[in-house]
């Protein structure tokens, strides 16, 4: 494999991670719920997907074992948050440091053990393509499943009624509660969805794209998909694009280095920040446009009364 | 009421005999900055301290603390062991040196050994090992079974420790094949096994078949050498089995003889500080696990070399040392300073990657 084709094709399933987590946060912002216990979650379902592989041999169990994980831990969020109308920032933090401590104490006793991966696929005639064929048609399966999803997940938030039920209870939830939509399970569902994407990324990261455990492996990855959302200014397209651009510059990092690049690996290593705080920035200068795209409740705790 | 409040005073009373009763057994308190696995660096920590029960057996007690982040967490777990009563202290990672040095000072009847550092008092001891001497021989394997004349460093952080052992690595393998390079990539993290295997497997991807897990505490790397069928070697402690048919061997570090010995002084009243940095001759690193496909001929090479390392006859920065740049730093006949090692900041010829600075 050239290095071209192990960064593009690696830039695929770098991205993956990142997408995943990002839309399960996307559906939990677009109503109205700021969910900042992705990192945790993740963490979580990591070490929950690794040991139920490691012990049933099943990536598949794995990935169930750390989807209920992830549900688990967000509804903990949602409860105090949603029911009991906690401030949704300081419980996102408070659930998401719970989920690195409980992570830690899961994988205790599977610290730095190995799996097998799970191998990717071959499309037949397709693969056999030069450079596009490594980089289309040899991912893994889940990799093709989750730029599916956010095919299905912008759709479904766009032009069908659940989406429309989701977006004005991110946008007024007196206003959608008005017209007879449930707030409240609707919030639950979007963060129970949140919790079970972000169980997926999870497994994903310690039972396919690095497949052992050791604690700390999320790395900070779970807030990269938290800062995606915001990047990708709620929709899911941009956000895809960001999650690849992420992928490939963090991929593109090691291989400056490794080609002998004279950049300074520190500077490299925090590459994916800056960029995160340029775009940040730009699209932060149209305010109109900024406010037009955020779901308007979005961080604000909603007592089901008539509106403000 | 009555009865509880005597209950628990029982209770206290018990627990504070239980704490103090035992004045000939040595309380050992151990910190470590990562989880006990069954591979690296705390667990090697771990061993060491586990010969030192062995030899004691009751006449010690040791409690060990893993997984505590450098900071105000672990200057607090400090603390507390010394206020448990601990009299020797050993602080397995780089970041407890400032304030276990502080509570050194504050406790000269106790004894302190610190890994990695370089401060040092009557009672304080860094301790580091030349990972470097153990490097060189894996070199000059690699120099053998490299098909590309490429090797591939995935490397922690960029401080003198590490940048010494690549170089050593470096000089090993081009003593045997001087057109042999080396590429390097620090992915500034202790901890991050996403990163080092996607590391490894873009030097790889770049044509270098032979890879060094460069102080990476997880089998991140090794795993993506025995996937792709490239031969790779690590420190600290055995991964063979994560590796069964490329793993090239291991610079070990055992500090059984080290940590024993520390005890010995330790009883007997006679430790003093001193800035600890072992090697071969000491048996603290120790090289092993060989890969079969090595030929008998460069084993014996190597064991030859292995002898002239430990008893000093050679030095692995004997001159000629020539930098990047191209420039002499050290002509022939001459050696590199110890402190110029413990310090260095630049590499050999041969690495490709600049170093970050």
């Amino acid at each position: 494999m050239s290095t071209l084709e192990f960064f593009l094709a690696g830039t695929f399933s770098a991205a993956t991670i990142f997408l995943l987590a990002a839309l399960g946060e996307l559906v939990a912002e677009k109503s109205g719920v700021l969910n900042l216990s992705v990192e945790g979650m993740m963490a979580v379902s990591a070490a929950v997907g690794f040991v139920v592989t490691y012990e049933t041999g099943s990536h598949i169990a794995g990935f169930a074992g750390a989807g209920l994980a992830g549900v688990l831990l967000s509804l903990i969020f949602a409860i105090t948050a949603i029911t009991f109308l906690a401030n949704q920032v300081a419980t996102g933090l408070a659930v998401g440091i719970l989920g690195l401590g409980l992570s830690a104490l899961i994988g205790r006793d599977y610290e730095s053990l190995t799996i097998a991966s799970s191998a990717g696929i071959n499309i037949p005639v397709l693969s056999e393509i030069p450079l596009i064929g490594a980089v289309l048609f040899q991912q893994h399966p889940v990799v093709y499943l989750t730029f599916l999803l956010a095919l299905i997940i912008g759709f479904t938030l766009k032009h069908t009624r659940l989406g429309l039920a989701i977006r004005s209870t991110g946008e007024n939830p007196h206003a959608a509660q008005a017209l007879g939509f449930p707030v409240f399970l609707i919030r639950y569902c979007c963060v129970a969805f949140g919790g079970l994407l972000a169980g997926f990324a999870g497994a994903y990261a310690s039972t396919i794209y690095t497949p052992l455990w050791a604690d700390g492996m999320i790395a900070g990855r779970g807030w990269i998909a938290v800062a995606l959302v915001v990047f990708g200014t709620w929709k899911t397209g941009r956000i895809a694009f960001g999650a690849l651009l992420f992928g490939m510059v963090s991929l593109g990092e090691l291989i400056a280095q490794s080609m002998g690049a004279g950049i300074p690996s520190q500077l490299l290593s925090s590459l994916p920040y800056i960029v995160t705080i340029i775009v940040l920035a730009v699209i932060s200068t149209d305010r109109a446009r900024m406010r037009l795209h955020s779901p308007f409740s979005l961080g604000e705790t909603f007592d089901g009364t008539e509106g403000r | 009421m009555n009865r509880m409040s005597k209950a628990l005073a029982a209770i206290v009373t018990a627990g504070c005999m239980f704490g103090t009763a035992q004045a000939d057994t040595l309380e050992i308190g151990v910190l470590l900055p990562s989880p006990i696995a069954d591979v690296g660096w705390s667990h090697a920590l771990n061993e060491g301290i586990a010969a030192v029960v062995e030899k004691y057996g009751d006449k010690v007690n040791v409690s060990t603390i893993e997984n505590i982040q450098e900071g105000p967490d672990a200057d607090r777990i400090m603390n507390k062991m010394i206020g448990d009563g601990h009299e020797f202290l050993l602080l397995g990672s780089f970041g407890y040196m400032n304030a276990g040095l502080k509570l050194a000072q504050r406790n000269p009847e106790r004894t302190f050994l610190h890994a990695s550092g370089y401060k040092t008092a009557k009672n304080f001891s860094p301790f580091t090992a030349k990972y470097y001497e153990g490097a060189y021989l894996m070199g000059m394997a690699a120099a053998e079974l490299t098909k590309t004349k490429k090797l591939g460093v995935v490397s922690a952080f960029a401080i003198p420790e590490l940048i010494s052992t690549i170089n050593g690595f470096t000089l090993g393998a081009r003593s045997i094949d001087p057109d042999i390079t080396v590429d390097v990539i620090w992915i500034n993290s202790w901890f991050d096994p996403a990163k080092a295997q996607d590391s490894a497997k873009a030097l790889l991807a770049g044509g270098a078949d032979i890879l060094f897990s460069n102080a990476q505490d997880t089998p991140s790397v090794v795993t993506v050498g025995e996937e792709a069928g490239a031969y790779v070697f690590n420190l600290n402690s055995s991964m063979k089995e994560y590796a069964p048919t490329k793993y090239l061997g291991v610079v070990k570090t055992d500090w059984a003889p080290f940590f024993v010995a520390s005890v010995d002084a330790h009883l007997a009243g006679t430790f003093e500080g001193a800035n600890e940095w072992l090697g071969m001759d000491d048996d603290v690193v120790v090289v092993e696990d060989w890969s079969s496909d090595i030929s008998s001929d460069m084993m014996t090479r190597i064991q030859a070399m292995h002898e002239e390392i430990a008893s000093g006859a050679r030095h692995v920065y004997d001159g000629p040392l020539v930098n990047q740049a191209g420039e002499e730093v050290i002509p022939t006949g001459q050696r590199l300073e110890d402190g110029a090692i413990l310090g260095m900041d630049w590499h050999v010829e041969g690495v490709n990657s600049p170093l970050p600075k």
